[in-house]
């Protein structure tokens, strides 16, 4: 105890000393060191990061940043946790309810944090002309519903219809279907093909069921927002959710709604799915399998422009009421968004970058127009409303139900995910 | 106990045997003090802090929404562990019935049937008692996961022997359906509960003399009548001690249920236990906290029921 008010209140006077001699942020191009405000390296204090893995490597690029940070700031001790994605929000519960807050967070939601007062705004951490790097559509992602800027995006990806084109070809398919009736034909004649070949994976499991519930409620030209809340018994709803029952039922999809997005893609990997909606890595699979595929939007009802997603990550940082952390964590992710360090990191994650600057970099050196496709999309995706603070229970009640759109009616399944949302609220 | 009875006859040594209880007592203490503190901060004070979390409201983060108790909206408000839409909370409750019932009991009847093989001599025991033994020297987590790859629709080693041998004409989701995936857990955790309920039980057979069935079969007793009239009622204690042991565990077993559920939500193959960390995942501690003390309480109402109906404590006539 006694020593951890000692240690407190040496952070305090040192986080003191900093602030006053706090001027301009870190610079744009890399490397650490030389505009930090004077004598960065007294700074003395400990942060903790918990991040999730998104790869083999992710310890490895988070840690080349530590190292590259102590270089300036040889007395920040920081502390990394790296988690598997798979009940990655059980870690983050665990260290909120122990009152062990991370001072930074990698995941893929803050409403919740941010409507119970916990975090810092990001602007007040970051600096701003880190903020500026960041593709002003991504970077609106992490607005909470008062207006604050609590999280910033550290990681994108969007979301196309894939497709597989030699399966297209055999089935006799001109062209990606732009409409919700030329979907439903398409798989039809892709299951007309025989040899187990299904038309269109619908994955309604756990881990991604409220996004491929969403793409088909935009598809329908609904939304799940409504004012300040969210809601999910809307007509458009009803609208989507028959449709998708109506793919299922005439049997264009594969044959248990609940699978994850993986069981998906290893079906559309073997070859014996025409049609999929993924992200890079899904096709990047594919690809290597020897599949031929091509992307297009996914289609909606009416075939207008379409409709495409992007999720981001997040970092947020954690208020835990210590200015020279706060300064540590705000030097750490100026770095860590700065150009010569940020790129490597990101394409450990093998998804898309969110600084203009690399996003154009990765354009230019797009290999393929797949590649190209997805980062082209990313100025123009459609976000889940993660927000709002009623997503959180949204997302956790389509991930238990929506699946049950193969054998429930659709307006009955709707209403009683809006149950599920109301009682929580 | 006996010593109160006893008191008022003997009036006049009764302060020095309580001062000489005291002082046993005190003298106790250092060596009672460790476990005495490992109950308090293992046992009762985390079931003390789940009761008072039970009446808070929390969001799905942890993060304590206010500081005013809720009452009892975390087990029957409108997003309470009873009443939370969507749940089928009837069939919940009746597959926890039917999850301990059944699994404790064939695997009492199984165990029985083994000890008494295994009590006879024969060539190759000691082998066959070890290989009886290995499924409990196996994590359940590891065994419920070789079912479930085992089971895997398109991969699954079961799944394609039950096609090739012609069971089964297409290879089936088994876990991703509720029920059949329940009724495989149950099967596992039969398969888990095997080794312990069977050594206890074979223990107890060891302890059963064989001049009392010498006697008995002098007498001309049948070997059903040998077992029922004898060796059963001796079995008592074994019994007792394994099915009870059995019901605790069975009852708190999350990892096979969890493990063989592909289904997510709240589908009609959840038991309470499995249920509260759904709650936990999706709503928070608070009403996790208040379906863990049903949870308590629903486990106490099943042993209760078994010792008043078996009463397996009772001494042998």
């Amino acid at each position: 105890m006694n020593k951890r008010v000692l240690q407190l209140g040496a952070a305090a006077l040192v986080g003191a000393f900093a602030l006053s001699a706090c001027g301009g942020g870190t610079p744009d191009n890399g490397g650490g060191g030389g505009e930090t405000p004077a004598e960065p390296g007294g700074l003395k204090t400990s942060i903790s990061i918990l991040a999730p893995s998104y790869a083999d490597s992710s310890e490895a690029d988070w840690n080349a940043i530590i190292a590259e940070f102590n270089k300036t700031y040889p007395d920040v001790e920081v502390k990394l946790q790296i988690e598997g994605w798979d009940g990655f929000s059980e870690k983050v519960a665990a260290r909120i309810q122990a009152g062990d807050y991370p001072d930074i967070l990698n995941d893929n939601a803050f409403a919740a944090s941010a409507e119970a007062g916990i975090l810092y705004p990001i602007d007040q951490v970051v600096s701003a002309e880190t903020l500026a790097a960041i593709e002003p559509s991504l970077l609106k992602n992490g607005v909470g519903v008062d207006g604050t800027q609590w999280a910033a995006p550290d990681i994108a990806s969007a979301r196309m219809m894939a497709y597989n084109t030699d399966l297209f070809e055999q089935a006799g398919i001109a062209a990606a279907p732009k409409s919700w009736a030329e979907l439903e034909d398409a798989a039809k004649k892709l299951v007309a093909l025989g040899g187990d070949v299904k038309g269109y994976g619908m994955p309604l499991g756990k881990e991604e069921a409220q996004l491929e519930s969403s793409l088909w409620l935009w598809g329908a030209g609904g939304t799940w927002v409504d004012g300040e809340s969210l809601n999910a018994n809307t007509p458009a709803a009803v609208e989507a959710f028959a449709q998708m029952q109506k793919m299922h039922k005439d049997g264009l999809t594969q044959p248990k709604l609940e699978d994850n997005r993986q069981d998906v893609s290893n079906l559309f990997q073997a070859g014996q799915l025409g049609m999929i909606v993924g992200h890079g890595q899904i096709v990047a699979d594919a690809e290597a399998k020897g599949i031929n595929v091509a992307l297009a939007p996914v289609p909606d009802k009416d075939g207008g422009a379409g409709v495409t997603t992007g999720v981001t990550d997040f970092i947020v940082a954690f208020d835990n009421k210590d200015e020279a952390r706060k300064e540590a964590t705000g030097a750490f992710l100026d770095l860590l968004y700065s150009d010569a360090m940020y790129e490597g990191w990101y394409k450990g994650t093998k998804l898309l970058p969110v600084t203009t600057s690399m996003i154009d970099k990765a354009k230019a050196e797009a290999a393929t127009d797949n590649d190209k496709a997805f980062l082209e999309a990313l100025a123009i995706v459609q976000f889940l409303p993660v927000s709002n603070p009623q997503w959180d229970a949204l997302q956790a009640a389509l991930q238990g139900s929506a699946y049950q759109v193969g054998t429930e009616d659709p307006a009955t399944l709707l209403a009683q995910i809006q149950a599920q949302v109301d009682a929580q609220s | 106990m006996s010593t109160t009875d006893t008191l008022p006859r003997a009036a006049k040594p009764r302060p020095t045997a309580q001062a000489l209880r005291r002082q046993e007592a005190l003298r106790a203490l250092p060596w009672v003090t460790p476990t005495l503190a490992l109950i308090v901060g293992v046992v009762l004070f985390p079931a003390g802090l789940m009761v008072y979390t039970s009446f808070f409201k929390y969001n799905n983060k942890g993060i304590r929404k206010s500081d005013e108790p809720v009452g009892l909206d975390n087990y029957i408000g409108p997003a309470g562990a009873l009443t939370f839409p969507g749940v089928p909370i009837d069939r919940i409750l009746l597959n926890t019935v039917l999850w301990v019932v059944v699994v404790v009991l064939f695997t009492v009847l199984l165990s029985l049937l083994i000890a008494q093989f295994l009590n006879k001599p024969f060539r190759g025991r000691k082998l066959l008692r070890l290989f009886i033994i290995l499924p409990w020297a196996c994590s359940v987590v590891m065994t419920a996961t070789v079912f479930r790859y085992g089971l895997q629709e398109n991969v699954g080693l079961f799944n394609r022997l039950l096609v090739d041998t012609g069971i089964l004409e297409q290879s089936r989701a088994w876990t991703k359906d509720p029920t059949s995936a329940f009724w495989i857990a149950v099967f596992v955790a039969i398969y888990v509960s095997l080794p312990f309920t069977t050594y206890t039980i074979l223990a107890g057979l060891q302890a059963v003399p064989t001049d009392v069935l010498e006697a008995a079969h002098v007498d001309g007793a049948s070997v059903p009548q040998r077992y029922w009239h004898i060796v059963l009622p001796l079995l008592r204690p074994a019994i007792a001690v394994a099915a009870l042991i059995n019901i605790i565990n069975v009852f708190n077993s999350l990892p096979i249920l969890r493990l063989l559920q592909e289904t997510p939500g709240y589908h009609t193959g959840h038991i309470t236990t499995t249920l509260m960390y759904e709650y936990q995942r999706a709503l928070g501690p608070g009403v996790s906290s208040a379906l863990s003390v049903l949870n308590f309480l629903f486990c106490l109402v099943i042993i209760a029921i078994y010792l008043a109906v078996v009463q397996p404590t009772k001494e042998v006539a």
